[in-house]
């Protein structure tokens, strides 16, 4: 589904070189559930925007359910996105002016769906997150947890293979934070790919595969039930 | 997907509204202003008698004396002597000449007389400036050859004196002589006034109460009610000493079959002048021409220095307020860099922010062009008091009032521009981030 090898990221200003990641290789197979975790700094987030299409990277290759896309443009970037990955991001992301069905019929309206199939897909979509009778209501209506259930639901609308989660329980409570992890539970096993970013240990253990990342490299790839072990080169053949 | 851009755009009017109310009173000012003077600007200068403006010729024979400084344009008028001679010439499809009268009008059953405004015309007139008629029509060459008391009235010299009635045929005494009615005009007032710019401050006003024939008002010796210019040692005493003289009163037009005769009715009036220049007369006029009505107007210098002094003003501050919408639209647009960052992560391209941010640029415009569509009626009304030759013609029509809108649209899409094409160069890593 995503494979990224030796990829590496520079960000440079006139006078700073900053490697944020540098001989990163990952492979993320269909319908798994991956969890990212590091130390801030470590990367996680630059990992989650290049696999996001959100960045580009300096070298390397990333391949996206099987399209290279070193050397597409940013058009071309922008489809895949649309059509490939849904996103679920900390701080909900909810276009505050839009109702709830406008904000899921938003990357709808990008891929061109005539008005009868967006309609059907955003009710599904509400409808799986719970939220299929409140499609009038506006984001600041919700609690914290029906807004990231929302930002599910717009993610899940356009059926993408892949699932990217930056935090997505970073602002909820204990409660809330179980339903949505449920949530995600129920989508991969649905055989979603989902590839999570989360600093919370609880649900990192939740997640069928761990991915470590130290210094721009991914430390050490484990299964959850194996604790996660730091190790001097990084190396991405372990975990194939 | 632009329906679904104007939706999003009439919904950001709401985001924002001090900031909306701004950018839309910014831009209906700017556009009122301009528009308010552009209108005005616009009836001044726009062809009267577009279908036949190019062959509608006046002739200028320049009697000026001798003594004339070069450069010195020919006198608009002409005098009864080349006036009376280009007539009995008869070149062109028709032609006719023309001088303000003024009298009495001693209608029946009214309580008192009337002044009235009169024109001394041939009967091409009508013909040649497709002047409309409600009742009747025009008098015929042959009252016209043997000046007839026939009179054209006015629709409103009509209405004032006759109601609703057609009163063709009725009598009419009017300049001390009983005349006939022969024709009432239908509403008529071209703007400007082309037919007649000279010899007064009524460019801009309503059509003449009456017309007469002009060998009528000759044989009548009706004085001329305007303007009347002479060189030299002025006229003989009395009326036939006027129309002997090198005075100027008279103005002449000549309709020709189309444009490309000017040359040759321009070869046939330099041979006049060399007739008469042979006789004695016409010393400088070799400078008499002949110009189509544009040309007329121009040199009439209808629009005006400060009209256009004033419309370039009201343009610039146009401007000046466009440059201002940028700004606020950049502000506008920078509070929106979370929600482009969301809305790229979600598949849209740049090309598709820029598309949604332009017509949101662009429902502000329309919303400005709204607003100051208001504002341009209140600014004609703030012109028309200024003269009454600006009120005449500081009327919205429906095409300024397109127009309005238009430029609102299209002065708001330029200012958004620059703050679009910011807009779609949002990082979407960076706004996602610090959402």
């Amino acid at each position: 589904m995503l494979r990224m090898n030796h990829l590496s990221k520079v960000y440079r200003t006139h006078m700073i070189e900053t490697h944020a990641l540098r001989g990163f290789d990952i492979h993320v197979k269909e319908g798994e559930f991956v969890a990212v975790t590091g130390p801030s700094g470590s990367g996680k987030t630059t990992f989650l925007n290049i696999a996001g299409l959100l960045e580009e990277f300096t070298d390397g290759t990333y391949l996206l359910d099987g399209v290279e896309v070193r050397g597409l443009n940013d058009d071309q970037r922008s489809r895949l996105r649309n059509e490939k990955i849904g996103f679920i991001f900390q701080g909900f992301n909810l276009i505050p002016d839009l109702n709830l069905f406008d904000n899921v019929d938003v990357p709808l309206r990008y891929r061109g769906l005539n008005a009868a199939e967006r309609k059907r897909r955003i009710d599904d979509s509400l409808g799986k997150v719970g939220l299929g009778s409140r499609s009038k209501h506006f984001p600041s209506e919700l609690s914290g947890g029906q807004q990231q259930r929302v930002a599910i639901a717009r993610a899940l609308a356009g059926s993408p293979r892949l699932l990217l989660a930056d935090e997505p329980t970073g602002n909820l409570d204990t409660q809330m934070a179980r339903g949505v992890m449920e949530l995600l539970e129920q989508i991969n096993a649905e055989g979603t790919t989902i590839v999570m970013v989360t600093h919370d240990p609880e649900l990192a253990a939740r997640a069928a595969r761990n991915v470590h990342i130290v210094d721009g490299q991914v430390s050490d790839l484990v299964h959850p039930a194996q604790p996660v072990r730091p190790v001097a080169v990084a190396t991405a053949a372990s975990a194939r | 997907m632009f329906a679904y851009y104007f939706k999003l755009g009439l919904r950001s009017l709401r985001r924002n509204p001090v900031l909306t109310a701004l950018m839309v009173l910014t831009l209906a000012v700017g556009v009122a202003t301009s528009m308010s003077t552009l209108t005005v600007l616009r009836a001044m200068s726009g062809d009267p008698i577009p279908s036949k403006s190019d062959r509608l010729f006046v002739v200028q024979v320049d009697n000026q004396p001798a003594e004339t400084p070069e450069g010195e344009p020919p006198t608009a008028h002409l005098s009864w002597i080349d006036a009376r001679e280009l007539l009995e010439a008869g070149d062109g499809l028709r032609r006719t000449a023309m001088y303000a009268v003024g009298g009495v009008a001693e209608p029946e059953g009214e309580a008192g007389n009337l002044l009235v405004n009169g024109l001394a015309v041939g009967a091409d007139f009508f013909p040649m400036f497709d002047v409309p008629f409600r009742h009747g029509g025009p008098w015929s060459a042959e009252a016209d050859a043997r000046g007839g008391t026939e009179v054209v009235l006015s629709a409103a010299f009509a209405e004032r004196l006759f109601g609703d009635e057609d009163p063709t045929g009725r009598r009419l005494r009017i300049f001390e002589r009983e005349f006939v009615v022969t024709g009432v005009l239908a509403p008529w007032q071209p703007m400007p006034k082309f037919y007649w710019l000279i010899g007064g401050n009524n460019r801009f006003g309503e059509t003449e109460d009456v017309f007469i024939p002009l060998q009528t008002a000759i044989a009548n010796e009706s004085n001329p009610n305007g303007n009347v210019n002479c060189s030299g040692d002025g006229p003989e005493p009395g009326y036939t000493g006027l129309l002997n003289s090198e005075c100027v009163f008279m103005q002449y037009w000549v309709e020709l079959a189309d444009a490309g005769e000017r040359t040759a009715y321009r070869e046939r009036l330099g041979a006049y002048v060399e007739g008469q220049k042979a006789l004695g007369r016409l010393p400088v006029g070799e400078r008499s021409r002949l110009l189509d009505v544009r040309e007329w107007m121009v040199e009439q210098d209808v629009l005006g220095d400060d009209t256009i002094l004033q419309t370039l003003l009201a343009l610039g501050f146009l401007l000046v307020c466009v440059v201002n919408t940028i700004g606020l639209l950049l502000a506008k647009f920078t509070a929106h860099a979370g929600e482009i960052g969301v809305r790229r992560a979600l598949g849209a391209t740049r090309t598709q922010v820029f598309q949604q941010y332009l017509v949101q640029a662009g429902v502000v415009g329309a919303a400005g062009g709204l607003v100051g569509l208001g504002l341009t009626f209140g600014g004609l009304w703030l012109l028309a008091r200024q003269s009454e030759e600006v009120a005449a013609v500081a009327h919205m029509n429906p095409v300024m009032l397109m127009a309005t809108l238009a430029v609102a649209v299209v002065a708001a899409i330029l200012a958004g521009l620059l703050p679009t094409w910011r807009a779609c160069k949002v990082v979407p890593a960076i706004q996602l981030k610090t959402q």
